[in-house]
């Protein structure tokens, strides 16, 4: 637990090194000095914005979707995990077509595995506290680990905007926050259960922002408005 | 017996070399990044020199056959960023190959 923690201040840090390198903010005077242009020009319909929104609403998605699923399966609501993990793999494949959309057919082939792979390692987790095999929870965790280093690369390759490290924080820190909501709902602690959903989909955003902003970095005249 | 060995004393058996070394004078480059291996297929006259090198800043492999039916006939791995290997295939034939750590990586060399 002491790896999670310290994980977690990790993704924070990191989080915020990236947002101080994404972009300088427009000061007051500034804002003051175009102020006339800006109101004529405001709009949030830009292809940056769009960009951002659907990395978020998806990886949002991703969580409330997994949630459902790891929620039915502890309780053993067969049919409902089926539908829920089917909904949680068309989320998947959303979200590959998303990274395929900026970096190509290839890319996105090669993500969705990846991607795919994580959340095998979370019904492993699953699973092992299903059957209080803690054996089984340690090692998903650990493969979950080892995951952030494959995702982390996969991203710096495609975006030199994006540290390994940074992301794979970042991402150890969903791993430690769906851990979390696991956890509640094997309890069955709807409070902590709905209290950590709602902190997991938040953390989402920490990594869609900088995702969005790196990719508007990378292909400016691609997302410039 | 040197597991590195073994891997040399297999690949002679199926007529190739392998060098984990820069791949120089390679007539055909392999790319690893982003977790594929580009290009692939690639069509080679035997003998030629296939080299691979991995611009992903994570451990990959180059392993022949398919993640359900590995056939041992050859087998590296590329450490990490930069890491480079060079195979020659004497015998022409169709080699799949595909990454052990992640096996949805796959790729062809089909040598006349």
């Amino acid at each position: 637990m002491k790896r999670f923690v310290s994980g977690i201040v990790g993704a924070v840090a990191a989080a915020a090194i990236l947002a101080v390198n994404i972009g300088e903010p427009i000061t007051p005077a500034e804002g003051q000095q175009q102020g006339h242009a800006m109101t004529a020009m405001a709009t949030s319909n830009t292809k940056a914005s769009g960009l951002r929104s659907t990395l978020n609403t998806l990886f949002q998605e991703h969580i409330y979707l997994a949630a459902a699923a790891t929620g039915a399966a502890l309780d053993g609501r067969d049919a409902e995990f089926k539908a829920a993990a089917a909904a949680l793999d068309a989320n998947s494949v959303a979200i590959s077509k998303a990274i395929g959309s900026v970096y190509g057919q290839g890319a996105e082939d090669a993500f969705l595995p990846l991607w795919r792979r994580h959340i095998g390692m979370v019904v492993d987790y699953t699973v092992g506290v299903a059957t209080n095999d803690k054996a089984k929870q340690d090692k998903a965790v650990a493969d979950l680990i080892g995951y952030t280093q494959d995702f982390g690369a996969f991203l710096q390759s495609a975006n030199p905007n994006l540290p390994k490290s940074v992301v794979a924080d970042l991402v150890k820190h969903h791993v430690v926050t769906l851990k979390t909501v696991i956890d509640a709902q094997a309890a069955k602690d709807p409070a902590r259960t709905y209290t950590a959903v709602r902190t997991a989909a938040g953390h989402m955003q920490m990594i869609a922002d900088p995702l969005a902003e790196a990719i508007v970095k990378q292909f400016p005249d691609k997302f410039g408005s | 017996m040197n597991g590195q060995w073994g891997r040399v004393m297999v690949a002679g058996i199926f007529g190739m070399v392998l060098a984990l070394r820069e791949p120089a004078g390679s007539e055909q480059s392999v790319a690893i990044q982003t977790f594929q291996f580009k290009p692939t297929p690639v069509e080679v006259p035997a003998g030629t020199k296939v080299g691979f090198v991995n611009h992903d800043d994570i451990a990959h492999t180059v392993t022949s056959g398919t993640p359900e039916n590995p056939d041992g006939k050859f087998s590296f791995k590329l450490g990490g960023k930069d890491a480079t290997a060079t195979i020659e295939l004497g015998k022409p034939g169709v080699y799949p190959y595909f990454c052990e750590r992640h096996r949805s990586m796959r790729g062809e060399i089909r040598v006349k």
